[in-house]
């Protein structure tokens, strides 16, 4: 059926848009540009910023485009000189009580606020501050917020409650004392926030950004006698390009690695070799506890963001989860035990970077049981409590990855192509779309189907758990075994299986769970923007490299046959269990 | 001293309260209204709200951003007595702001007022002083309410009296002006 269209004249000129839209929306179809601030396509609007006013025929005042539905016959003007000064008047409003150090800010460059200041032609800010200065909240491991550049759009608290269910923040108070809090404002840190990002992902402004570690990191990167190694994990080569200038979802991932050897990282590996390992771990781990009665559905533990969630809004179903870690831990205990071991290098000496796409990495490396190679050289060693050393040191995002590029001046476009180092840079296909959502099902499912047919996979593409839709399902045929199995991202996604788990009615063996919207592409740690058209971009470059790996099954990976061989004997085995196994806590919701 | 701890509201008294109103337009307001009435201290304590979220599944930052944006709610323990001085603009132009001024006499008021706060409590827990918008009595201005007891067209020396009354707790006097 054909959708309805309704007829509507902006500035003098007859158009047709699609029936049900905002006047905004209905112009951006036919690309007419009304300037805003505070809406996001599929986010928010709230209609706070007043930037958006147009001026629609038999109104009595100016409307805000975002939240009017256009209508048959409607007459709008986009601009006028009523429309234009409201426009500039609301800005200077918001700017009274925005600071002005662009110049100085995490954002410079890269802010919607100053996009509309140069787009409107903001040449003074002629009213005082009004309200209070704000303590700056930096009491999480991987948020950092500082009110006093917050513009009170409401997309952070739109995001962290409609798609993530988390709650964490709200409005709080009234009039010029309005701002955005936490309960009792005792800072992300310290309330049920999963670190997931996507505040920060969606603020327009640097109101809320990511917990800066890339000056350490150079700090080590310069010191002789340390040895910095660099992870990155599968969904940066598909985002760093877009933060260095180039195509939406640019798939970059020899320049990235050429562009990290020259940052000065003495080795380049790849957290898709731990996506590999993940698959052996965690896929022995389900087929064990399906032939040994133990508890399903088993759900994956790679997403930091989802742990946290789990651990403070169901803890009653924390047996649920794969005992796994994530690839990102288990590189590092890999990192400073086997590797560390190989080489003959000092593990205090080594320095284990992640590039990641996410910021609750941050807080996953800094998880107190995260120190599993300090226990293994501890006796070995003799080593003092008081030399304890984590795992992985720093995790920075994309968006920090890209900020050092630039102030080392990598050409990153012009790089010529570079592979990452042996042997923790060897991976497969289906390390790769562990980017996506869906993606781990999917490498597992090559991986499990040939251990437990014995015959292999014909068809490696599994469509069917492959998109965006929110929750997907699939049934899966393992040589008579049937096994039923389902994909969700977003938290709140996550919530609908939880609960059926919850409930005993889940109808699942295996889930798997993403915290970010599209799988890890779509991570809080991504460039901004990051929208859906840009997702799906990104989702295609992964997909594209997959299909492009000569190995794409993780079982398969010469250096994971290697490191069983030489070092952890079996999966699910004593080193594996020391090393790449974990445990989770129960939190409350406070 | 922990007020906090000391004068959460009972759990039965909120379980009573919630299952009152459950499924009612606007049930979290007349909760959190209800609570706040049970507390010894007249105000919300932090446990009785963890435990109304748990409760009702309503999550803690929309309750505190409920909390906030009411000036009825209190989230400081509120003195025994409680001597609110109309801000609003009638009340204003015929001098509401030399009665809150006039209260300093209750050590560390003006400082609280004149800082932006808009509620104090003494620290004997006596009474607490607060403003408000309006309290629709404009023909009647400057307004104040002692314990909720309204008193019109109000002046420095009643004001003062007033404030006496109250720190002395005599009771019966309360609510004399002379």
């Amino acid at each position: 059926m054909e959708k309805k269209k309704i007829n509507i004249t902006i500035d003098g000129q007859s158009f047709q848009i699609g029936a049900g839209k905002t006047i905004l929306e209905g112009c951006r179809e036919i690309g007419v540009k009304i300037p805003s601030l505070c809406y996001l396509k599929d986010v928010s609007s709230n209609a706070s910023c007043g930037i958006c006013v147009v001026e629609v025929k038999g109104a009595k005042s100016l409307v805000r485009s975002c939240v009017t539905q256009a209508s048959e016959g409607m007459e709008v003007k986009t601009h006028s000189p009523a429309i234009n000064q409201a426009r500039i008047t609301n800005l200077e409003l918001l700017l009274a009580n925005h600071p002005k150090d662009c110049l100085i800010c995490e954002r410079n460059g890269n802010c919607e606020l100053q996009d509309l200041c140069a787009l409107l032609g903001i040449k003074e800010t002629p009213y005082e501050q009004t309200k209070p200065v704000e303590k700056i909240d930096d009491t999480s491991l991987a948020l950092v917020r500082n009110p006093q550049k917050c513009i009170l759009c409401g997309r952070c608290v739109a995001v962290c409650a409609d798609v993530q269910s988390v709650y964490a923040i709200d409005f709080a108070g009234r009039g010029l004392k309005s701002k955005i809090a936490t309960w009792q404002e005792r800072g992300l840190g310290n309330v049920a926030c999963t670190n997931c990002g996507q505040c920060a992902l969606v603020c327009p402004t640097a109101a809320i950004v990511e917990k800066d570690d890339s000056k350490q990191i150079l700090n080590d990167i310069y010191d002789d006698g340390k040895i910095v190694i660099v992870q990155t994990a599968p969904a940066i080569r598909v985002g760093i390009g877009e933060a260095m200038g180039m195509s939406e979802g640019a798939l970059v991932t020899g320049k990235m690695v050429a562009a990290l050897r020259k940052l000065g990282f003495d080795k380049v590996f790849d957290t898709q070799f731990t996506a590999d390992l993940t698959i052996m771990e965690e896929g022995y781990e389900l087929i064990k506890r399906l032939t040994t009665n133990g508890t399903l559905p088993m759900v994956t533990s790679c997403s930091p963001g989802w742990i946290k969630f789990i651990e403070h809004f169901y803890p009653k179903s924390l047996d649920h989860l794969s005992t796994c870690k994530s690839p990102q831990q288990m590189f590092g205990a890999v990192a400073k035990t086997y590797y560390a071991e190989k080489m003959g290098i000092d593990p205090r000496r080594l320095v284990v970077v992640s590039i990641m796409p996410c910021t609750a990495k941050k807080y996953e490396c800094k998880r107190p049981e995260m120190n599993s190679a300090f226990h293994y050289w501890k006796e070995k060693m003799n080593l003092q409590d008081k030399e304890n050393f984590y795992d992985v040191d720093y995790v920075l995002t994309t968006r920090e990855l890209a900020k050092m590029f630039k102030l080392t001046g990598v050409d990153f476009e012009n790089l010529q192509e570079e592979d990452f180092d042996h042997p923790l840079g060897i991976s497969t296909g289906a390390g790769v779309i562990f980017a996506a959502t869906g993606g781990v099902m999917e490498a597992a499912v090559r991986t499990a189907y040939e251990v437990v047919t014995g015959s292999p996979l014909k068809n490696l593409d599994l469509k069917v758990v492959r998109g965006f839709e929110g929750i997907k399902e699939a049934e899966l045929d393992l040589n008579g075994t049937k096994l039923k199995v389902a994909v969700a991202h977003t938290l709140k996604n996550a919530r609908v299986l939880l609960d059926e788990i919850e409930e005993g009615k889940s109808p699942y063996a295996f889930i798997e769970v993403m915290t970010c919207p599209g799988g890890c592409l779509g991570g809080g740690g991504q460039p901004i923007p990051t929208t859906w058209s840009i997702r799906q971009k990104r989702a295609d470059s992964i997909y594209r490299e997959d299909s492009l790996k000569p190995v794409r099954k993780s079982h398969e990976n010469p250096a994971i046959k290697a490191i069983y061989d030489e070092f952890l004997k079996d999966p699910l085995g004593h080193i594996s269990h020391e090393l790449l196994h974990t445990e989770y806590v129960e939190r409350g919701i406070y | 001293m922990n007020a906090t701890v000391e004068s959460r509201v009972d759990t039965a008294i909120i379980d009573e309260i919630i299952s009152r109103h459950k499924g009612k337009p606007g049930e979290l307001l007349t909760v959190m209204e209800e609570v706040q009435e049970a507390s010894e201290f007249k105000f919300l304590d932090d446990a009785s709200m963890e435990y109304l979220s748990s409760q009702t599944r309503v999550p803690l930052s929309r309750i505190y951003s409920v909390a906030t944006f009411y000036s009825f709610f209190n989230l400081k323990p509120q003195g025994k007595h409680s001597l609110i001085v109309c801000r609003g603009t009638a009340c204003h132009t015929k001098g509401s702001k030399i009665l809150l001024d006039d209260l300093a006499l209750l050590p560390g008021c003006k400082e609280a007022f004149d800082s932006g706060e808009t509620t104090f409590t003494s620290e004997d827990k006596q009474i607490t002083v607060k403003t408000v918008a309006c309290f629709g009595q404009c023909a009647l201005a400057p307004v104040v309410a002692v314990d909720g007891v309204i008193y019109s067209n109000v002046t420095s020396e009643q004001i003062k009296k007033l404030l006496q009354n109250l720190q002395e707790d005599n009771k019966d006097e309360n609510f004399r002006l002379s």
